[in-house]
């Protein structure tokens, strides 16, 4: 990539001539992959003749994404391009604003080529509850994983320098990195703002990078994070040199999560992560296993609870009244509503704000959304007592190879929530977390999960640096 | 079955503008333009991706209402959302305080008694509903974001109050309270209550009464309330739990709904706000600018100025009032100044239908006039026409007494010129006086009031008068 942004300032490339050319292979993409909603080309051109501008007036110097292709999941907000979040409801709805992570990466140099397909409002471990689902780059029978399905496809099949932006509420950058065989790294909660991005559950959405470097991860991340007056979550403390980080895992400490392997995991996928972490080994990290039930056994039951029970009120806007999907105005307004979420959520959306709002009524609250937030508790103190020991912790990031399209309609709502078993415990803590593509079976990827304490996402880009040329 | 022994049973929850330059979550002014949705934006406007920041200054103004109200301060402030559906709501759900209010367990003093405070809690204004041809008949309603997001305080009382008149007093004594802490727009901002009322001859059924606005509708409403539940007993019906709606216009209550649960809001944390610790500095900060109360200000006035306690009442229970009278006791006999202000002021922006904040006239100007009146340079009759000219513009009092000749007539000799002039004049007034008719006599003193222009006092002419007729 520095080659690449090099060559746009020397202007051995011609930077608007390269979008237009980047825009055309996206199409053809897209026609066979469905990875994006929509292509931003005017957009793209736009900010691609600016940059031009800039570079033949010399002042570009330290824009860390000059001329790199960023493309942003539907749910992230840029303005003026429709975003619908994966979402029928939102057809049409162009926002009025950037997200701040759009603005951080364009102040940089970046260009948005368009938003990534991806499960409704995220709801989904397979990109296949939405109206435009993406196929697996290694395979087009089978699911690019989600819900940011869309953006690892692309960056696993773009040929140009490009980075996606990707989210995550309860897994959702590092199964479909895992899927297509990319690194998606899900940052600490409140490392990036979250202004902009349309949310699921306020307490675990969380912005992050998907590249097919750790380079690029790195770069994207650095451009993101940081504190943003906008958003009250997002953390002041200051931001590393991610894109310096070299690669040295001599004397680190890692744990293995004993209850990830075995049981309800693909041998295949087993025997490719072990492979991985005897890499790490053979590079001088030391490697024990340890025990961490918790997270594995509560973490699916207190994700979905707290994760529906957020979405379902976030999920209450969406109602026809000002932007989006509309239909006859008869009746009440109550009868209003129900009609445009009736005839524009998918099954999966209706499914979780029933849950959702189930789980916080009175009678029930106590039981579910109360009784949920204390055992969230309890997972963080499990994870932060082991980082008292460990530098990071490995399990597999999915427990199957990417799954065949004719597989996923045969499963029941819970087997698609079991995707998720790895990854639902970072995502409840907070921790960033990252997919590392270790290897391949049968041609299809196999990622491994490297989750490291908050605010430590340099540990994990040094291990993941491990598996750059792989 | 209850715990209630009282005739009524009132208790009220009150909404309170609070007076802060921008919206609670927002930077949108509060005030301004009132063209329907000029002073919106993503966050009040509650579009996908935007994000609430926290207005500190509408925490410090609450927490000035909870001390005013002696309420247990919660050690850490958060929000949740309470979750319902209606067209004035920007994203179908409010956010506000549950779990833990700001201020508990506080409460206000009244003339008679004190009246206990369940709870203070901070929450936003929904946007209003404009029915272009009244709520009835409005084919469509229109919805203005200007008030979405304005910071409210609600203040939810103990069912202590045991009339109409209390709640109206409680209602006053609260709107003082705001005044003081400068808090509120006593003028301009909007206060509103919902009051629940019953009475013991129901077995105290609690009727709810929503839509009261200002302390002088909650005695109308409640009275109306009362009489009307009294009369459903009286005539063998049984009350049921009700919601209604008071109507001013019309000047009475309306049936909303049956109560037949209570509404389930669904509350959850709102985690797009973070935590705010109320720590003990922060409050030792907001105590040490607390200002006088309005029972500090009563009792100040009768040890240190020694009024009466009924003037200090008066002049206390309007914080312009008490301010002004205090500078001017500063110049002026306390007792004097007292007599002239609660009187003479109020009367005159009475009858000019002006509030004190709207005149022009300041301390300079009560004080010039008042020193003339103490020193006996001229007349109360003067004195109170000069009045009444400064309320309608203000000038320099001491200079228009000189070039008006104003000043009072206080020499006997011309007194007695005067006095002779009227006997003179009026023989037949003289001779029935003579007879025993007192009137005449008070008609030869107005002769000599009339001559002099006012500028005499009538306790002197009298002593002249009396001494020439005998």
């Amino acid at each position: 990539m520095n080659e690449y942004i090099n060559k746009i300032k020397n202007k051995e490339i011609d930077i608007v001539e390269h979008t237009h050319k980047v825009i055309e292979e996206c199409k053809k993409i897209n026609k066979e992959y469905n990875y994006f909603n929509i292509i931003s080309e005017k957009l793209a051109l736009a900010q691609a003749t600016a940059l031009k501008k800039d570079i033949e007036k010399n002042n570009v110097k330290n824009k860390k994404l000059l001329g790199v292709m960023v493309s942003a999941k539907d749910a992230i907000c840029v303005k003026g391009v429709e975003s619908t979040a994966g979402s029928k409801i939102l057809k049409g709805y162009k926002p009025l604003f950037d997200a701040t992570a759009i603005k951080k990466a364009v102040e940089q140099g970046a260009i948005i080529i368009g938003k990534t397909s991806q499960d409704e409002f995220g709801f989904g471990s397979f990109a296949v509850n939405t109206y435009n689902i993406p196929k697996n780059p290694h395979d087009k029978t089978r699911s690019c994983g989600g819900s940011s399905g869309g953006a690892a496809g692309i960056t696993a099949k773009a040929h140009f320098p490009h980075i996606a932006l990707g989210e995550s509420t309860g897994g959702s950058i590092a199964a479909p990195a895992s899927f297509c065989g990319v690194f998606g790294l899900t940052p600490t909660y409140g490392r990036v703002s979250r202004y902009g991005l349309m949310d699921f559950g306020n307490s675990l959405d969380k912005i992050g990078p998907i590249g097919k470097t750790i380079g690029e991860v790195s770069a994207l991340l650095e451009t993101i994070s940081g504190h943003d007056d906008k958003e009250s979550t997002s953390l002041n403390n200051p931001i590393e040199k991610y894109s310096n980080i070299k690669a040295d895992v001599k004397g680190m400490k890692i744990g293995i999560i004993k209850e990830a392997f075995g049981n309800g995991v693909e041998k295949a996928v087993d025997k490719t992560v072990w492979e991985g972490i005897k890499k790490l080994e053979d590079a001088g990290a030391k490697v024990e296993e340890i025990s961490l039930a918790m997270p594995i056994e509560y973490g699916l039951a207190t994700y979905y609870l707290i994760g529906t029970s957020e979405a379902s009120t976030n999920l209450a806007k969406y109602c026809g009244m000002r932007y989006g999907a509309s239909e006859d105005m008869k009746d009440s307004f109550n009868e209003y509503f129900t009609k445009v979420r009736s005839n524009n959520f998918t099954e999966e959306s209706k499914r979780r704000i029933m849950l959702g709002t189930f789980a916080r009524m009175s009678g029930y609250r106590d039981a579910y959304y109360i009784k949920a937030l204390k055992v969230r508790t309890k997972i963080i103190e499990e994870y932060k007592k082991q980082f008292k020991k460990y530098d990071a912790l490995v399990s597999p990031t999915v427990p199957v190879l990417p799954t065949k399209f004719s597989e996923i309609e045969k499963l029941s709502p819970l087997q698609h929530y079991m995707m998720d078993v790895m990854l639902v415990g970072p995502n409840l803590a907070g921790l960033p977390h990252m997919n590392v593509p270790v290897g391949f079976e049968n041609k299809l990827p196999v990622g491994m999960l490297l989750i490291g304490n908050h605010l430590e996402e340099n540990k994990l880009l040094q291990l993941g640096n491990e598996f750059e040329n792989e | 079955m209850n715990k209630f022994t009282n005739d009524i049973v009132i208790g009220l929850e009150i909404h309170v503008e609070l007076n802060t330059q921008t919206k609670l979550f927002c930077g949108c002014p509060t005030q301004g333009s009132e063209e329907p949705n000029t002073r919106t934006c993503v966050t009040c406007l509650g579009m996908p991706g935007s994000k609430p920041v926290l207005n500190k200054k509408a925490v410090e103004h609450a927490i000035k209402l909870c001390l005013a109200l002696n309420c247990k301060m919660s050690k850490e402030l958060i929000f949740s959302r309470k979750s319902y559906f209606y067209p004035d709501m920007s994203k179908n759900y409010q956010v506000t305080q549950y779990e833990m209010p700001l201020g508990q367990k506080g409460k206000l003093k009244l003339r008679g008694e004190e009246v206990g405070i369940t709870r203070v809690h901070m929450e936003e204004d929904p946007a209003s509903l404009v029915h272009p041809a009244g709520m009835q008949r409005s084919p469509y309603v229109l919805v203005d974001y200007n008030r979405s997001g304005n910071p409210l305080v609600e203040i939810v009382t103990e069912p202590e109050l045991k009339s109409a008149g209390q709640a109206r007093e409680f209602m006053k004594q609260l709107i003082t309270t705001l005044g003081y802490l400068k808090i509120f727009d006593v003028n301009e901002g909007i206060i509103k209550a919902d009051a629940n009322v019953s009475i013991k001859e129901s077995g105290y059924v609690r009727q709810e009464v929503k839509n009261i606005t200002g302390f002088k509708e909650i005695e109308r409403a409640l009275n109306y309330e009362i009489e009307r539940q009294k009369k459903e007993v009286s005539e063998g019906k049984k009350l049921e739990q009700e919601t209604r709606s008071w109507d001013s216009e019309k000047g009475i209550t309306f049936l909303l709904r049956k109560k037949e649960t209570e509404e389930d809001y669904g509350y959850i944390m709102d985690t797009d706000l973070v935590k705010t610790d109320i720590t003990e500095d922060m409050l030792n900060k907001i105590n040490e600018v607390m200002p006088e109360l309005v029972h500090d200000k009563i009792e100040k006035f009768i040890s240190k100025h020694k009024l009466k306690k009924k003037d200090a009442e008066v002049i206390a229970a309007e914080i312009e009032l008490a301010e002004l009278y205090e500078a001017v006791a500063k110049e002026i006999n306390p007792i004097l100044a007292a007599k002239w202000l609660r009187r003479e002021l109020v009367r005159v922006l009475n009858y000019n239908k002006k509030e004190l904040y709207e005149m022009e006239a300041d301390e300079k100007h009560i004080i010039a006039l008042l020193s003339l009146v103490e020193s006996k340079k001229i007349t109360d009759n003067v004195a109170q026409k000069l009045l009444e000219k400064l309320i309608e513009k203000p000038f320099d009092v001491k200079e228009y007494v000189i070039k008006e000749n104003l000043g009072a007539v206080s020499d006997s000799k011309e007194l007695e010129k005067y006095c002779k002039e009227a006997i003179d004049e009026n023989p037949k007034a003289v001779e029935d006086y003579k007879a025993g008719e007192e009137k005449s006599f008070n008609f030869l003193v107005g002769q000599v009031m009339r001559k002099t222009k006012g500028k005499a006092t009538p306790k002197e002419v009298n002593e002249i008068m009396k001494k020439i007729i005998g």
